[in-house]
């Protein structure tokens, strides 16, 4: 699976879109997050990764900005749990575990979109990393 | 074996000796006492292990290099670019966890350099000097591991604080600090300390820690050697001096750590066992996280006495979420709970397999002193000294009537408030003009919104920084519910500047 970043402007987002992509590709989309109105907005979202190409270039013929964002890495051999990234996580996919590991669930992770935990982790055990194979080359910048 | 109501130290090294030892963590202890009560807790257990695993930034090592050839008085010398400092003769030095490297600020410093050394590896150093007819050499480069020294100690000032506060952030901005990051508005709550596994909080009294104690420091054996600086046991805020041969240490139980826009450090493990002499230390030893409270502190406001939300448990923080004026914050833990866990059960394995022996303090540590501020011979001024009663409107006014204001009160800054006197955003004279210019009529069209403020306490300095960085000339002075409690105005800074030699 390969996360995408949609942003949409206030034109775009009257207009269905990523409905229309879904069935005209027949492609599953899995919504991580969704912050829409009706002024444009940004869904972060997971497509699997053979469907990348076309749903990415589709997207981009429509007007919608897409854009791959990084993933979160954490370095089990450097995190000496201390949890300073735990209370920061806004969507949980950082918990502290009954013997006080921390454990990581990279499927919950907002990635490069959030990072709020990078720049607060005192081992410098987590890093932001490329999607396998990612077009990062063709990211528009924000 | 004693059968009165004490053991001594020595009974209890006998029993380790002989592998008779009852030797329990400070987890463990706790579960006993409340499951078997005190009485049964003392006849049979002989030993708690307590441990802690914290960014203990007062930590350095002392260094010899041996001399080189010809010999050098070294006058300034960098380990791995960390500045460390030349704190006697020719060739010892002390590596300060808390040094960054030129090179690398903020992401490497001297805990780094002391985590590197333990594992072994190759750090370079580089050294000057003016040079002397005994020690005529001016400069050295070289590189070198822990074997090549002579003596690598472990020389920590303060370690090991008895509890510490619970930092939250108050203001609008997210603030780095050597609590970590805080978001703003209370969004995170962050704690250090192991808690109920603290090794001085299983002995508040320090009965049996004090000088000459044998410890657990960073994976070897190490010794208290008297108070720590900053040593507060009135108020629970104890702290010790401790020193070990690096040497023999662990980089799992020292590790350099790097708090952005802060600065470098190092964790440090630290444990000490306990000997349960009496009952007494047997119900000290019980203590729980419940039981153990601290205050609730907002970094935000960069003071001495920072302004307090109340107390709060270790039990509360452990669990992840606390409540700060009655609101629901997540906590997160700076130390690490888990390696404290490991420092405590590493302990309890060492004496249980009879190499470690404990010993009896030869002084007992002060548990009366204070921790006194800094006595200064010159005060420096606070926002609240210059501020001044701010000239306010509100947003339903006319452009005109505000005119009208600026001029009559000879101001350039109208706040806009509303019916409660809170902030809702600012008018400059030059808003007005172009108002004017452009015709436009509404208060909303050029009032900016986005006001940055100061607060009363803060120091005029950080202030006057502030009104630079973003390139204004006055800051609305607000309270913690936005009301405007006056402004202060570039004109106020310089007029103080002028009449005070420096900050």
């Amino acid at each position: 699976m390969v996360r995408i970043l949609l942003r949409f402007s206030e034109e775009q987002v009257s207009q269905p879109i990523a409905s229309q992509i879904i069935i005209e590709y027949k492609v599953p989309m899995v919504i991580l997050s969704s912050h829409v109105n009706s002024k444009g907005g940004e869904i972060l979202a997971e497509i699997p990764d053979e469907a990348q190409e076309k749903v990415v270039k589709a997207f981009r013929e429509k007007g919608v900005s897409v854009t791959v964002p990084k993933l979160i890495e954490v370095d089990s051999e450097k995190c000496f749990s201390c949890g300073s990234c735990v209370a920061l996580c806004p969507v949980e996919a950082i918990k502290m575990e009954k013997d006080f590991s921390v454990k990581f669930e990279k499927e919950k992770c907002l990635g490069s979109t959030c990072s709020i935990c990078v720049d607060a982790c005192p081992a410098r055990a987590i890093k932001s990393i490329k999607q396998n194979g990612s077009p990062n080359s063709k990211e528009r910048k924000s | 074996m004693s059968k009165g109501k004490t053991r001594t130290v020595e009974e209890i090294n006998e029993k380790i000796l002989k592998g008779d030892a009852q030797v329990l963590t400070a987890e463990e202890m706790k579960k006993l006492v409340e499951s078997s009560g005190v009485e049964v807790a003392f006849k049979e257990v002989d030993v708690v292990t307590t441990g802690t695993f914290g960014a203990m930034c007062s930590s350095g090592a002392v260094i010899n290099l041996g001399h080189s050839d010809p010999p050098i008085k070294i006058d300034k010398a960098w380990m791995n670019d960390v500045e460390v400092c030349h704190p006697g003769a020719a060739v010892d030095l002390f590596v300060g966890a808390t040094n960054m490297s030129e090179k690398q600020p903020f992401e490497y410093g001297g805990g780094h350099v002391i985590q590197d050394l333990v594992a072994g590896e190759e750090v370079e150093l580089r050294a000057t000097a003016y040079g002397t007819d005994c020690y005529p050499r001016t400069s050295v480069k070289t590189t070198l591991t822990k074997d090549d020294l002579n003596q690598f100690y472990l020389l920590n000032f303060r370690n090991c604080y008895q509890r510490y506060n619970c930092a939250v952030n108050s203001s609008d901005e997210t603030i780095y600090t050597y609590m970590s990051k805080l978001l703003p508005r209370f969004r995170n709550a962050t704690f250090s300390g192991a808690g109920e596994l603290n090794p001085l909080m299983n002995d508040p009294d320090y009965e049996t820690i004090g000088m000459g104690t044998r410890i657990f420091l960073g994976g070897a054996q190490g010794y208290v050697i008297g108070e720590g600086t900053q040593h507060s046991p009135k108020n629970l805020n104890g702290t010790l001096m401790v020193k070990g041969d690096a040497k023999k240490m662990s980089p799992d139980f020292l590790q350099g750590a790097s708090f952005t826009r802060y600065g470098t450090t190092l964790y440090v493990g630290l444990g000490i066992p306990i000997p349960i002499l009496n009952e007494g230390l047997a119900k000290k030893t019980a203590i729980r996280d419940s039981e153990i409270l601290t205050d609730i502190v907002d970094y935000s406001v960069p003071r001495r006495d920072r302004p307090k939300f109340g107390q709060v448990s270790y039990k509360e923080l452990k669990s992840g979420s606390i409540i700060v004026n009655g609101k629901k914050v997540r906590a997160s833990s700076l130390s690490s709970l888990k390696m404290a866990k490991k420092v405590s059960s590493t302990l309890k394995s060492w004496i249980a397999e009879g190499s470690f022996l404990l010993t009896s303090p030869i002084e007992r540590l002060p548990n009366d002193s204070i921790f006194k501020p800094m006595r200064q011979t010159e005060e420096i001024p606070f926002v609240v000294s210059v501020m001044h009663p701010a000239i306010t409107c509100t947003e339903d006014e006319e452009i005109r009537a505000i005119a009208e204001r600026i001029v009559t009160k000879s101001v350039n800054h109208i706040v806009v408030v509303d019916e409660a006197c809170k902030l809702r955003g600012i008018v400059t004279s030059w808003d007005i003009t172009r108002a004017m210019a452009e015709g436009k009529k509404a208060l909303a069209d050029i009032e900016s919104r986005n006001v940055i403020t100061a607060k009363p306490d803060e120091p005029l300095e950080i202030a006057s920084k502030r009104m630079a960085q973003h390139n204004i000339s006055a800051l609305p002075v607000i309270d913690i519910e936005r009301k405007v409690l006056g402004i202060i105005t570039s004109e106020d800074v310089s007029k103080l500047l002028g009449r005070q030699k420096a900050w």
